[in-house]
């Protein structure tokens, strides 16, 4: 990692000495809008994350309910949030739901949409994890004489929540990453402000490099932090 | 020792069918003392089926079971009861893979009979060491043997202090090494006279060591009783090519 | 850290390959050889710039870049993309000039030239239905909601001299009217004549305050230091203008708005 950094700065300064003129001190200006959009970026995702993982829970319960209508309805949900770009949701969903319902705050909207994107994902990791654990092991617990409810708690529960937790954290990455469309509706977040950056000064390396990195900082450490619960939790059934 | 494990078993016009596919047609057995019974025949037979409905894991279409005068019922709260009160142990996969081995034995203790968790912990790791295991006891169950792992279903299923303990084929999963280990457990509890019911492909095994013999074909009852005799001298056709096949070698 | 030798390599070799592809790209002049002048512009602010059914631009800038390449004899390709990318194109040399419906500023000048100014306009308001404002005057006060389209002059003012109201920022025209048409904005700030065609499309749902509060004067954008270009530019808007070339411009595409602003004793543009 380290080799991969000093190798990509070698190649940006000589780079630079060819005949770029750099603009580094009108973009360093704008610093606080840099770093308020990023925090807005990380409150946006952490709060859309939270809620996610709720519809995702709920959504996978559904799929497997006894009654029906229900299912159907988590099918069609998924589908529809699947099947189309997350640009497109934004777009319909501020601009005609939201405000045939009068829901005006862009963020709360932001949140809500970026929520239901990622919970249509969820939803398939989750239901992945429970139908990952081997009948035989549900057929032991039961020969053992656990509930219902003990089963969920002691036998499912826990292996799903090792399951599902290293694909929850790169789904977490990407939210982040997604977050960045919602610059679309003027929400005033990582892209918006490098954008705007760009748009005053013209310096649109400087604006956007820092970008870059500022979405590698959130992203790269939850990758690694992903593989690294990934090795932890692995196991032969 | 033997008077406290003292069991009765009665099953009567007992019939179960998957769809189609009849897997037992009215079987019949009166055991006035089990003591270890092995339940043989070939694939299809219908033992895993009889075991499983003993074990309260399946309800029967018809007839009746009595285990020591207990009438096995298909409310899910008796079954509950009845569940906990035998011990099974399946051919794999019986651990859960996420706790580790002496968790496996105490969790059931802990929180089926309500043992305090330092009587479920002492009482698990006591088990262990029975059984030559105790220094696996902080170990999952991917990082044991075959025969480990078996072994320490089985103590998860002795530590409930059962008065029934059932083993569906539970060597037909391990090489002959680890076989032996587990054989070797079974034969020691045949021994302090716990009464268990025995589903297996070790013929070998079940003439040394059963006390009493089942022999099921395509769902029925051919033969039972005091295993010696069956073994000696099985009567009908089925029990002997039966037992030519799987003896030949 | 075990990354395999040969995947390192191949990342080192991918590195090298894109320096030297960006490196090779930066000194272009021209993209299209030297007899081609590429000029850019954001195809989206009618009657300026804008797309005809099939796609084709068409409107006064694009019809006034080929008379520009008439004049100087040499061919003109249209180059469509976002408005705020325009400066930063100019500069890489993607595109050599902006004929865009740009505003000369100072900050403008510090990237790059500008031509004599062709066009005079001001900055107004679209204002929505039930919005508060009358004025200018009721622009800066918390609670209100602005409007702006990313990287115009709007955008410039706004983030210059609001300090109370908050500001949204848009990717599109479109977008921008469509938060003032649905309340979520008080007002948009935006040039005069754009304001009022979009005030004629939603007249049950916003206002037009024409009345310019910041004066602009438009220019063809070129880099910097092409002095020979820059004077043959000027002289050609010259002579176009003596010709009558603007009044033709004028009366083909903006004819309805030439009536109001005479009513309104607005000065008209060109």
């Amino acid at each position: 990692m380290v080799v991969f950094l000093v190798l990509t700065l070698l190649f940006w300064f000589s780079f630079s000495r060819l005949r770029f003129a750099w603009g580094w001190d009108a973009v360093y200006s704008y610093r606080a809008m840099f770093l308020n959009g990023w925090l807005v970026t990380i409150a946006i995702s952490s709060a859309a994350m939270g809620i996610s993982l709720v519809i995702g829970l709920a959504t996978a319960l559904a799929q497997r309910a006894p009654f029906l209508p229900l299912r159907y309805l988590a099918r069609v949900y998924m589908e529809i949030i699947r099947g189309t770009p997350l640009l497109v949701q934004i777009l319909i969903f501020f601009y005609v739901v939201a405000d045939a319902f009068g829901i005006g705050n862009r963020y709360l909207v932001g949140i809500i949409i970026l929520a239901m994107f990622a919970g249509a994902y969820i939803s398939e990791i989750i239901r992945a994890g429970i139908e990952s654990i081997a009948e035989t092991q549900l057929e032991s617990a039961r020969a053992i004489g656990f509930t219902r409810t003990q089963i969920y708690r002691y036998v499912i529960f826990p292996q799903v929540i090792r399951q599902v937790l290293p694909p929850l954290a790169g789904q977490f990455a990407s939210l982040i990453k997604d977050s960045s469309l919602l610059s679309i509706i003027s929400v005033s977040e990582f892209t918006l402000n490098a954008q705007e950056v760009n748009a005053f000064t013209f310096s649109t390396l400087e604006s956007y490099l820092p970008l870059a990195i500022g979405y590698l900082l959130l992203t790269l450490p939850i990758s690694l932090w992903s593989k690294r619960l990934e090795k932890r939790f692995r196991y032969a059934t | 020792m033997r008077k406290d494990f003292a069991m009765q078993l009665n099953i009567s016009g007992v019939s179960k069918s998957y769809g189609d596919h009849v897997a037992l047609a009215d079987v019949n057995l009166r055991f006035s003392d089990i003591r270890a019974v092995a339940l043989l025949g070939p694939s299809g037979s219908g033992k895993s089926t009889l075991l499983r409905i003993l074990a309260g894991l399946e309800i029967p279409d018809a007839g009746d079971i009595t285990l020591n005068g207990d009438r096995l019922q298909s409310d899910e709260n008796w079954l509950l009861y009845h569940r906990r009160s035998v011990g099974t142990v399946f051919q794999s996969f019986n651990l859960f893979p996420h706790l580790t081995a002496l968790k496996n034995i105490s969790l059931p203790l802990e929180k089926v009979h309500g043992y305090l968790p330092d009587e479920a912990t002492a009482l698990a790791m006591q088990l262990l060491s029975r059984f030559q295991l105790s220094g696996h006891a902080d170990k999952t169950p991917a990082q044991l043997s075959g025969g480990q792992k078996q072994r320490v279903a089985i103590a998860r299923a002795v530590a409930i202090k059962p008065r029934l303990l059932l083993f569906d084929e539970p060597t037909s999963a391990l090489d002959p090494e680890m076989t032996v280990e587990v054989l070797d457990l079974i034969a020691e509890l045949r021994q302090e006279g716990r009464p268990l019911l025995l589903v297996t492909h070790e013929i070998g095994f079940a003439r040394k060591v059963a006390d009493q013999v089942v022999f099921l074909h395509e769902g029925k009852v051919l033969e039972y009783g005091n295993a010696q005799q069956l073994f000696e001298q099985p009567s009908t056709p089925e029990m002997r090519g039966f037992l030519d096949k799987v003896l030949r070698y | 850290m075990n990354i395999p030798a040969y995947y390192l390599k191949m990342v080192v070799l991918v590195l090298v390959a894109s320096t030297l592809v960006i490196a090779g790209c930066q000194g272009r002049k021209s993209p299209g050889g030297q007899d081609t002048l590429t000029v850019g512009m954001e195809l989206a602010y009618p009657p300026f710039e804008m797309t005809d059914e099939q796609g084709t631009p068409k409107g006064i800038s694009v019809d006034l870049a080929h008379e520009l390449g008439k004049s100087l004899n040499r061919k003109i390709v249209i180059q469509n993309m976002a408005f705020d990318g325009l400066i930063p194109a100019l500069k890489s040399g993607k595109i050599d000039l902006i004929i865009s419906s740009m505003t000369i500023t100072d900050e403008r000048k510090q990237s790059v030239d500008f031509s004599d100014p062709y066009l005079s306009t001001g900055l107004c308001l679209l204002v929505g239905k039930k919005s508060p404002i009358t004025s200018i005057a009721d622009l800066d006060k918390p609670g209100i909601t602005i409007a702006v389209k990313k990287g115009t002059t709007g955008h410039i003012y706004a983030n210059k001299n609001i300090r109370h109201a908050r500001v949204l920022v848009l990717d599109k025209e479109a977008a921008a009217v469509l938060e003032v048409v649905q309340g979520k904005a008080d007002a948009f700030i935006y040039d005069q004549m754009s304001t009022y065609q979009n005030w004629k499309k939603h007249q049950d749902t916003t206002r037009a305050l024409l009345q310019p509060f910041q004066q602009e004067k438009w220019g063809i954008a070129l880099r910097k230091g092409d002095t020979q270009l820059k004077e043959q530019i000027n002289r050609f808007l010259k002579s176009f203008r003596a010709q009558g070339g603007f009044e033709r411009l004028g009366d083909t595409y903006l004819k309805e708005q030439k009536e109001t602003f005479k009513e309104l004793k607005y000065p008209f543009y060109f």
